[in-house]
């Protein structure tokens, strides 16, 4: 029972992010003109996290500022509400990209027979040898930085594992009677993988993805401190400062 | 024995070439001409003339059609000679060993803290699982397996370097011991809760097996009896450390940046940013290499450990 309740808490705080992200532009925006008690309870976070105010700058934790104010006099809180919907937007893409592309590799590599086998193992043993981050800030640097690349990048580098144990288990389910009888019965190559192995491979790799998400969120922090995550979204309604020309 | 070794190396010598022509791929077809970044500076700004520019890419040979330059490239590498740098025209080779001590050091310092650190602590939280000591130890490692080693730096950072005034804010290699103990802390207590948690159950398991129940009813006593789990441990011990490996060259990538250590995690992300091919190239040769040949001292040493291991392959 106790472990229940600890698992339960768990639950709880994990699934308190995507629902702060979620609801971020309620819970953190400009007050209304009515600061009545319901309104301050619909819109805990009543700042704009682009809204500067000079005279409130580095102010320390009070109050009105439950986090305090940047350099620039916006609301910490009020941003860091709003940066966890890049966080999780990015992390959930990313491992659901990782998990899609490591489970079809992973099985194919079981099903399809020794050659495709070692083609997987080769490249999963290609992208293990790089750190992560190496890889990821090498190819932040050639695609200009947005959610979508810092997505597909960390998700080139998680899929390996993935891949590992899907593969391990499809080498398993090919060998079973199951498949032996799909295929003595004639089912195509493709009919094998998409409906006998596929789907019963999927549950182990299910038990990696909170790893693969707690990743992808760390290393698209490690990314943004670099300065090659995804840039701070433009205050909405602003047109994006003129940039020079590109030579 | 050594059938097995040299099926790894030869395993070893396929991947670090998949590595090789991979990054080299991935770096060409990028957007974004070298020739024009290294000339010119930022886009926006004047570019060179096209003379310049032809001048640049024949000195470089980026004119050359891909798969020549790859077979040059390899070539040149293997005498590790990895051309120069598009940013300052020196040797990539030199440019990296100059580098490449103070990161080592520090982050050698790193692994003999946390070594120091999370084994005892993994050894008592095997010893006594369930216990007070167990049980916070868990939650604290958790805490900083959660935490970012950049967040950590910055911490520490600010309370020793700006509260406290022990440390400079700026990492220096020629201070000593004091120069370099926050990278090397911060890495340190990231790499703690991995080598603890591996210990613990490493270490468990073999309390826990047939042979330490024999060795108990010989009358063993506990100390004898966790050297020997230790030593069973062994094979865990050297994965792990082959793990640690690439978490360790991210982790000075950041960390690095963090206290503006000039070592080889800086270097690359600098040339990240400048787009310097043949310095991220060479780059990226390293921390192959070191995770490959890692990995393979990793898979040796569990073999002479674990002579089971060899056989396990079926040679």
């Amino acid at each position: 029972m106790k472990r229940l309740r600890s698992v339960r808490v768990r639950l709880l705080v994990l699934g308190l992010f995507p629902l702060v992200a979620l609801l971020a532009p309620l819970l953190a925006r400009e007050r209304t003109t009515d600061p009545s008690v319901l309104a301050r309870l619909v819109t805990p976070v009543p700042f704009d996290p682009n809204a500067t105010d000079l005279d409130a700058r580095f102010r320390p934790p009070d109050a009105e500022h439950l986090l305090g104010t940047d350099d620039l006099g916006r609301d910490v809180l009020s941003r860091l509400v709003h940066g966890a919907r890049v966080s999780v937007g990015v992390g959930l893409a990313a491992a659901a990209l990782a998990f899609f592309a490591g489970t079809l590799l992973g099985s194919a590599a079981g099903a399809f027979g020794p050659r495709a086998d070692r083609a997987v193992l080769f490249a999963t043993g290609v992208v293990q040898a790089f750190p992560a981050l190496v890889l990821v800030a090498a190819g932040a640097a050639l695609a200009p930085p947005s959610p979508f690349t810092a997505a597909i990048l960390i998700a080139l580098t998680g899929w390996p594992e993935v891949a590992r144990l899907v593969r391990a288990e499809a080498l398993r389910l090919s060998a079973s009677p199951h498949v032996e009888a799909a295929r003595a019965a004639g089912a195509s190559r493709r009919r094998v993988l998409f409906v006998h192995v596929f789907p019963g491979a999927i549950s182990p790799a299910l038990a990696t993805v909170p790893y693969i998400l707690g990743g992808a969120v760390l290393l698209e922090a490690s990314l943004s401190f670099l300065g090659l995550g995804a840039p701070p979204p433009p205050p909405p309604g602003d047109e994006p400062w003129p940039m020079p020309a590109r030579a | 024995m050594a059938r097995f070794l040299v099926r790894r190396i030869l395993g070893s010598a396929a991947t670090l070439l998949g590595v090789l022509v991979a990054v080299f791929l991935l770096l060409s077809a990028a957007p974004g001409d070298p020739a024009r970044l290294a000339t010119g500076g930022a886009p926006g700004r004047r570019a060179a003339s096209s003379e310049a520019l032809e001048a640049f890419r024949a000195v470089h040979g980026l004119d050359r059609p891909l798969p020549a330059r790859l077979a040059t490239w390899l070539g040149a590498a293997a005498r590790l000679d990895l051309g120069r740098s598009f940013r300052d025209g020196r040797p990539v080779t030199r440019r990296i060993a100059e580098t490449l001590p103070a990161t080592l050091t520090v982050n050698g310092l790193a692994l003999l803290l946390a070594a120091g650190l999370a084994v005892p602590l993994g050894v008592w939280g095997a010893r006594h699982p369930g216990g007070t000591a167990d049980r916070v130890s868990g939650l604290l490692l958790d805490a900083l397996f959660s935490l970012p080693s950049f967040a950590l730096g910055l911490l520490l950072l600010l309370l020793f370097s700006v509260q406290l005034r022990w440390t400079p804010v700026f990492a220096d290699p020629s201070l000593g011991l004091r120069g370099i103990a926050l990278p090397a802390l911060t890495l340190a207590l990231v790499a703690l809760a991995p080598i603890a948690r591996v210990t613990r159950r490493a270490v468990g398991e073999a309390l826990s097996s047939p042979s330490a129940l024999s060795g108990r009813a010989r009358g063993e006593r506990p100390r004898e009896e966790t050297m020997r789990a230790l030593r069973r441990a062994a094979p865990a011990f050297t994965g792990l450390c082959a793990a640690l490996v690439p978490q360790l060259v991210a982790g000075s990538v950041l960390v690095e940046r963090v206290f503006g250590l000039p070592g080889t995690g800086q270097l690359l992300a600098d040339s990240v940013f400048s787009r310097d091919l043949p310095m991220v190239l060479g780059l990226t040769l390293v921390s192959g290499v070191a995770v490959v040949v890692s990995t393979l001292a990793a898979d040796a040493a569990a073999a002479v450990a674990d002579p089971r291991i060899v056989d396990g392959e079926g040679t």
